[in-house]
């Protein structure tokens, strides 16, 4: 029961806001109310152990329902806990732009859209929702209005939906040989003959690169720098935490709930899958090193770490499926601490290039230092967060054994150079050149607020992941 | 607590680093800031002091997960490298209480000089692999600063060089970290290594390859070929006293790391007769020689010192790279004279800059006549980075030069050697007719013979530290015998 | 035999009368009573179609006093009745903001023309649905083909009269065939009722004697009925014909009237020769393939138009490609598959129709796509409508359009091979496509125009016709969440059909 209203509080009162024309003001409060109270929500969730709720039947073997398990509280809480602090941010960013009602009525309506792929307890129920996350974020890369908007979003509809095509062959793979779309432990195949295994290996294959747009695996990646044009919040969150991470949750789901490891194991379509993720890894890294836009830059950066959780997950071990979830948490955090920083300089002091921030911390100090910290936890520098997730990936393929893992390890480091070189020298340059823009306009205490959050939380992390980490191991041993 | 020293040792600086940086009334005056960086300096000498001479030590400081343990041990090499490390850091410390009063933004530069004396504390004491890479990292970020300290284009260019090669070589190294941690019996560091060569799981070329990209990734900290290119454009742009500490001290953490690599992790044995031992001997006395080259080639006179710690460093890689107990105590005592030595010719280096403005080799002559106890402590310190008795450098060399002989390593038992000598008469050729000229002028200069020259030798806060570093060597090259004892017996337990 | 057993064959009685009596009313009062007479079929269908889902088999009917095969005889089943209640509830609701928008088509005088032929379309498609005779077929087929024509014609334009003509042209035409068809199939078996119909058929193929005879009439059948319901390649006629009729007509004929046809060309496939001869005959393959191309050809010159009617009417062509697809494949789950699509096709393309002509209205009755930015904002409700029809068209989850192609999907799954591959490749790319013309045009009616755009103030959507279009998309909605229960009576309605 949690579960449906959890989803459906966030549409139902996103949908209600153009409706009730609400003052500024009011509209704000009412719009923090429900996230937080959403956000509550999820937390009940999270704590109880719900059977599933099955909601509508297609025929007797589809079903839209929706279950908790321990990778979907996982992702409910991430999201649940990034967005209220999002949503902060925004109501200080979007303080002076036009269409504020349709930006938050989307943006709320989304918030529901993902809680609702966190929760799915199958594939055909995670399609729907997934299909409708395109439909309700697409408004919100759209919303400025200028050509560059409409083209980036028309860009992002077009892959999505291409993606969505693809993915949509490998559920009625399913359906058809697994019987249905339930997600398993292990998969739907366990115990099975193998007439069938070359078969599911192609649609799991088909499966991947449809949802792999959504994870923006190389060459379906297109759409992400795109999609920078968005106002930041909305490229903050949804293309650096929800949208993104939905693809690389539906993957993860794909693989071990629904084809399983035993099928995938050692076949081509995991050699293929796992090239592609080496290869994006590298290939994100070095165009964010060429892109001279800071939004550009950090999309691609963005790339290059999906691929990073996929490489993990990709590896079907517990090991791996780990140190993927490790990695999809932590950069849940520091990608979006470095969007939001990026966007106050965008916002508020008009630096969108990487020569605009020249010697920007004389005039904003504390930004300056979140740059600096979110940098440094995205390079790897122990003993901030990145550096632990990316030596679990190295563990986990070292153990795996095999030339492509360790293929896999290199491009991992070899990212992790590049990565010093794209963030961390234009923070060194925010310090030691002589300021481009001379006289920021004045900072909000809501984007401090945020920003400060997220840095704590960084830091706190890096010294007291136990209870975490040890959720995060439960949950990949289980999926096995 | 067992271990408290240790933490003490790392936090001392720190915290005296912080309190430079946020306490308003150290900063009213500069005599009182320096007075107090002093004092944090001479006690972090008597704290380390402490520990070298107390028992071993292990302190772990938290877990990032439960197999990587953040942990500090004070064992033999602990000891050798931090005492080293601390006196010479003190040193330079006092010679930049004078240097520094005609340059900006002493403030941070006091803060970052004692954070990274911090890390580099924290980094001679690590007792993991995974804490050594952390200092590693964390003191390339606290050190870049002081490179980039004058804020001028060339050396924030230079100070991003820097930043971009120890990334890329701390990454190499980190690669190894991954491949050995399953792969051996403790994540402590293990005197003659812990590595279980039978289970090894991975064909042993492809295992190798990596060693060999981590230690060169480790080298580049010590400037070696083929990871050199950032040193000579850094090293000169700092401040002197920098300069200084970035020759002299910063390229031993680079060596400290490859050292405990070899003989803590893998086990000399292991790499002794492979394929991966000759390439790395080849990269070090190629850049012994190289670097003797381009110092000759090279007018500027930080830029020559520059080169030619890139040259001195890799004496001391040769040593180590030899894998035997002789060649081991002439690369520690190569590390200890080079740190003096350079240390000492950097700072003389920086008071004739200072003092008479000059920067290039060609404008040395009749310096000695204006500068004369500069250029005599100059000359010998010239003398001792040559090689000849009885000046500490002599000792070091003939060590490794006769370590190298006595063992079976093909080819390198006579090349090293050989290369040590042809650098010899190199760095004899770049150091000595500069010496030569300050005192002797050039030709026909009888008239300028009667001019009465000026005497503009540097303050005394200059002069005395690069007298006692001078001291230093004369003495120490004189009566080795307790430093031999030292290097010995560490030698001894790691073999 | 109940009242109820009697209901499909008032329901055609009662559009006929209609028809006929409408000539002397005043125009108002026959959209009245066209409206009326739509309204009663559906009740008749929807209490018809309960009744068959209490017996276990179709039931025929005797068309007067003489008993089959003397006399004529409809058939009435749970699939056909669920067509005649589909197909009437969508006329009924297109009904409304159809006629509200009339005036603007159709001159007073011709208006009551239109009601009769209205009328008449909708008693054909009964006809056609329930029949159980070939020449009742033929003759019906006519009517609705003259209908088709005035609904059409009846705006006196240029673009409307080339359309017609080349409407008219291609579809005698196929009643030509047809009728050769028909008299071919009398000669070799004797019989125009299609139950002695199939038994002769058997005899035939079991005897093998006039085989190729055979052949040939399925061939220009089939061929017949695919020029009317436009299906690739034989769909020329039909953009043209969609875009420049008025609304209303052009819901009916490309929602209803396309699928009565192919309705017939089903009940010809399953009641008179049987799936396996067609299957062994290579149709259904020929079939399979023109439905694949039409989908994708269709969808590929729909995104080049300019006009936005035009497009729509070449999407038409693209989803009857699907129904062709479905039915190509031979199999129970392809045919259901494509009855479900003809049922969501029906509603959907009646309300793409309308809203668009809501849309153009309110931009100044121009149809490009530059002037039709912010319409979505001039007129919300069209707007939404529009979008949850694109939305099915596409395949968004939650519309009827997802369950045609999870349907399809499964249905392909069951064949190897090359069909497999083929169905799902030809969905996934059908989809992008659609999501290319229709999703960018969703994108379109939404954007800011242009500053300098004028647009004359026009009278806003009445409330009944903003309610049936509603109710509309409501339908849309309920197919693709409550698609189970219609699954299944499409499912047991096949088993009897035959």
């Amino acid at each position: 029961m949690i579960l449906i209203l959890a989803i459906i509080l966030p549409i139902v009162t996103g949908v209600l806001l153009p409706v009730m024309r609400l003052k500024a003001r009011a509209r704000n409060l009412y719009m923090m109310v429900c996230t937080l109270l959403t956000s509550v929500l999820v937390a009940i969730a999270l704590t109880g152990d719900f059977t599933q709720l099955e909601l509508i039947s297609l025929n007797k073997k589809l079903s839209i329902s929706l279950h908790l398990d321990d990778l979907g509280k996982v992702f409910s809480a991430v999201i649940a806990l990034l967005w209220p602090l999002t949503l902060l941010y925004a109501l200080s960013y979007m303080k002076d732009a036009v269409n504020q009602t349709s930006f938050f009525t989307f943006f709320q309506m989304s918030y529901g859209v993902t809680l609702g792929i966190a929760m799915s307890a199958n594939l055909l129920t995670l399609y729907i929702f997934y299909e409708l996350m395109t439909l309700s974020t697409l408004p919100l890369v759209l919303h400025s209005g200028l050509a560059k908007s409409v083209k980036a979003g028309l860009k992002y509809l077009y892959y999505s939906l291409g993606g969505s095509a693809f993915a949509f062959i490998g559920l009625v793979y399913l359906v058809y040989f697994g019987g249905g779309t339930d997600f398993l432990p292990g998969g739907l195949f366990v115990g099975v003959g193998s007439q069938h295994t070359v078969q599911l290996q192609l649609g799991y294959l088909l499966c991947f690169l449809g949802f792999g747009v959504k994870a923006a695996i190389f060459p379906v990646h297109g759409w992400l720098p795109t999609a920078a044009v968005a106002p930041t919040p909305v490229t903050a969150l949804l293309h650096a935490v929800a949208v993104v991470k939905s693809g690389v949750f539906a993957i993860i789901r794909v693989t071990y709930f629904s084809f399983g490891t035993s099928v995938l194991e050692g076949s081509y379509a995991q050699y293929i899958s796992l090239a592609l993720s080496a290869f994006t890894i590298v290939f994100g890294s070095a165009m964010a090193l060429k892109e001279r836009h800071l939004k550009r830059r950090l999309a691609y950066s963005t790339v290059a770490n999906l691929s990073y959780i996929l490489f993990g997950a990709l590896l079907m071990s517990a090991q791996g499926l780990y140190a993927g979830l490790m990695h999809l948490v932590f950069h849940a955090l520091m990608k979006i601490t470095l969007f939001l920083v990026v966007g106050v300089f965008n916002r508020r002091a008009h630096a969108y290039y990487i020569e605009d921030v020249r010697g920007i911390a004389k005039a904003l100090p504390v930004l300056a230092v979140v740059f600096v910290i979110g940098s440094l936890a995205m390079t790897g520098i122990p003993p901030l967060i990145g550096f632990v997730s990316k030596w679990s990936l190295a563990e986990a393929a070292i153990l795996s054994g095999g030339l492509l893992p360790l293929l896999g390890v290199s491009a991992l480091l070899i990212s992790a150079v590049l990565t010093g070189i794209y963030l961390i020298v234009p923070a060194v340059t925010m310090y030691t050149r002589p300021p481009v823009i001379l006289a920021p306009q004045k900072v909000e205490s809501g984007f401090y607020v945020t920003l400060l959050a997220l840095s704590a939380m960084i830091i706190a992390l890096s010294f007291y992941s136990g209870p975490l980490l040890d959720f995060l191991y439960q949950t990949a041993l289980g999926a096995i | 607590m067992e271990g408290l020293l240790l933490l003490v040792a790392i936090l001392l600086p720190a915290i005296g680093s912080l309190m430079v940086v946020f306490m308003p009334w150290l900063n009213e005056r500069r005599e009182e800031r320096c007075f107090f960086v002093g004092v944090i300096m001479v006690l972090e000498c008597i704290v380390v002091l402490l520990i070298a001479l107390d028992a071993e030590r292990t302190l772990v400081l938290f877990e990032m997960t439960k197999q990587l343990p953040i942990a500090l041990r004070s064992d033999g090499t602990s000891r050798v490298f931090s005492a080293v490390m601390a006196l010479m850091w003190t040193i330079s410390g006092f010679y930049s209480f004078s240097y520094m009063k005609h340059e900006q933004n002493e403030k941070s530069y006091y803060a970052f000089y004692l954070m990274t004396l911090a890390s580099l504390m924290a980094l001679t004491l690590s007792g993991t692999m995974v804490t050594m890479y952390l200092f590693f990292e964390m003191m390339t970020f606290i050190s870049m600063p002081m490179v980039l300290h004058s804020r001028t284009k060339e050396a924030v260019a230079a100070g991003i060089k820097y930043l971009i090669y120890s990334v890329a070589g701390a990454t190499m190294g980190l690669l190894g970290i991954f491949m050995l941690t399953p792969n051996i019996a403790s994540p402590y560091f293990v005197e003659g290594g812990s590595l279980l060569v039978e289970q090894l799981n991975l064909p042993h070329t492809a295992f190798q390859v990596i060693l060999l990209v981590t230690l060169i990734g480790f080298g580049t900290k010590a400037g070696m070929f083929p990871m050199h290119g950032w040193l000579p454009t850094a090293h000169p742009v700092a401040p002197s006293p920098a300069s200084a500490v970035l020759s002299g001290v910063i390229t031993k953490a680079g060596v400290l790391c490859i050292f405990r690599m070899i003989f803590y992790v893998i086990g000399p044995d292991y790499l002794r007769g492979t394929w991966v031992q000759w390439t790395l001997l080849s990269c070090a006395t190629i850049t012994v020689f190289m670097g003797s080259m381009l110092a000759l080639r090279e007018k500027v006179l930080k830029k020559r010192l520059a080169y030619s710690s890139v040259s001195q460093v890799s004496y001391v890689l040769c040593g180590v790279f030899i894998l035997d107990t002789m060649a081991l105590d002439g690369a520690l005592l190569q590390m200890v004279f080079h740190a003096l030595t350079k240390d000492a010719l950097f700072l003389c280096a920086g008071a004739i800059i200072l003092q008479a403005g000059v920067t290039r080799v060609d404008e040395m002559h009749n310096l000695g006549k204006s500068m004369p106890w500069t250029m005599w402590m100059f000359t010998i310190c010239a003398i001792s980075l040559v090689g000849i008795p009885p000046l500490g450098g002599f000792i070091a060399k003939w060590y490794i030069a006769e370590g190298a002989l006595i063992t079976s390593t093909p080819v390198f038992s006579w090349l090293v050697p050989v290369v040590l000598l042809i650098s010899a008469m190199l760095t004899a050729a770049y150091l000595l007719p500069p010496s030569v000229s300050s005192f002797f002028g050039g030709m026909a200069q009888a008239e300028t013979a009667a001019i009465a020259y000026e005497k503009k030798d540097p303050p005394l806060m200059m002069m005395i530290p690069i007298t006692i570093l001078t001291l230093a060597i004369m003495l120490l090259g004189i009566f080795p015998g307790f430093m031999i004892e030292v290097f010995t017996s560490l030698a001894n337990t790691l073999f | 035999m109940s009242l109820v057993h009697n209901f499909p064959f008032i329901s055609i009685l009662l559009c006929m009368s209609a028809g006929i009596f409408t000539s002397v009313f005043k125009p108002r009062i026959a959209r009245m009573v066209t409206f009326l007479v739509t309204g009663t079929v559906l009740l008749l269908s929807a209490m018809a179609l309960s009744l068959t889902m209490s017996l276990d088999d179709s039931y025929p009917y005797m068309m007067g006093h003489f008993p089959a095969p003397w006399g004529n005889e409809i058939r009435i089943g749970r699939l056909e009745a669920l067509m005649a209640t589909g197909f009437s509830a969508v006329l009924l609701v297109s009904l409304i903001p159809g006629f509200e928008r009339m005036p603007g088509f159709v001159s007073e005088k011709k208006s009551n023309l239109y009601c009769i032929m209205v009328d008449l379309a909708l008693a054909a498609v009964l006809v056609l649905i329930y029949t159980n005779d070939l020449f009742t077929v033929y003759v019906f087929i006519e009517i609705m083909t003259i209908a088709s024509c005035a609904l059409v014609a009846v705006r006196q334009n240029g673009h409307t009269l080339v359309a017609i003509t080349r409407y008219m042209i291609m579809h005698l035409f196929g009643s030509g065939l047809l009728l050769l068809g028909i008299s071919m199939l009398y000669g070799i078996t004797g019989h125009l009722l299609m139950v002695p119909l199939s038994e002769a058929v058997r005899q035939i193929v079991d005897g093998g004697q006039y085989l190729e005879p055979l052949t040939v009439v399925i061939a220009l059948i089939t061929a017949a009925l695919a020029i009317k319901s436009a299906m690739f390649p034989f769909h020329v006629w039909a953009p043209d014909t969609y875009a420049f009729a008025p609304p209303l007509s052009s819901a009916i004929l490309s929602g209803i009237i396309s699928k009565a046809y192919i309705f017939v060309m089903v009940k010809f496939f399953y009641r008179v020769i049987g799936m396996d001869i067609i299957i062994s005959q290579q149709i259904s393959p020929f079939l399979f393939v023109c439905g694949v191309a039409g989908m994708i050809i269709g969808s590929v010159i729909a995104i080049s138009q300019r006009d936005i009617r035009r497009m729509i009417a070449y999407s038409s062509v693209a989803q009857i490609g699907y129904i062709y697809m479905g039915l190509g494949m031979g199999s129970a789950a392809g045919t259901e598959a494509a009855m479900f699509q003809m049922l969501a096709h029906a509603a959907v393309k009646s309300l793409l129709f309308l809203a668009t002509y809501e849309l153009i209205n309110v931009s100044g009755d121009r149809k490009r796509f530059r002037y039709l930015h912010g319409a979505g904002y001039r007129n919300i409700p069209a707007g939404i409508v529009f979008t949850v029809a694109a939305m099915s068209m596409v395949g968004i989850p939650f519309t009827g359009g997802f369950i045609v192609k999870l349907n399809l999907a499964i249905a392909g799954m069951a064949f190897g091979g090359w069909m497999r591959a083929l169905v799902l490749v030809a969905l996934a790319v059908s989809t992008l496509l659609n999501g290319i013309y229709f999703l960018h045009t969703v994108v379109s009616i939404y954007r800011k125009p242009a500053q300098d755009m004028v647009y004359p103030p026009s009278e806003k959507m009445s409330l009944p016709a903003a309610g049936a279009l509603f109710v509309s998309m409501l339908y849309i909605l309920c197919l693709g969440i409550g698609s189970e229960p219609i699954m299944r009576l499409i499912e047991t309605g096949l088993k009897t059909f035959s």
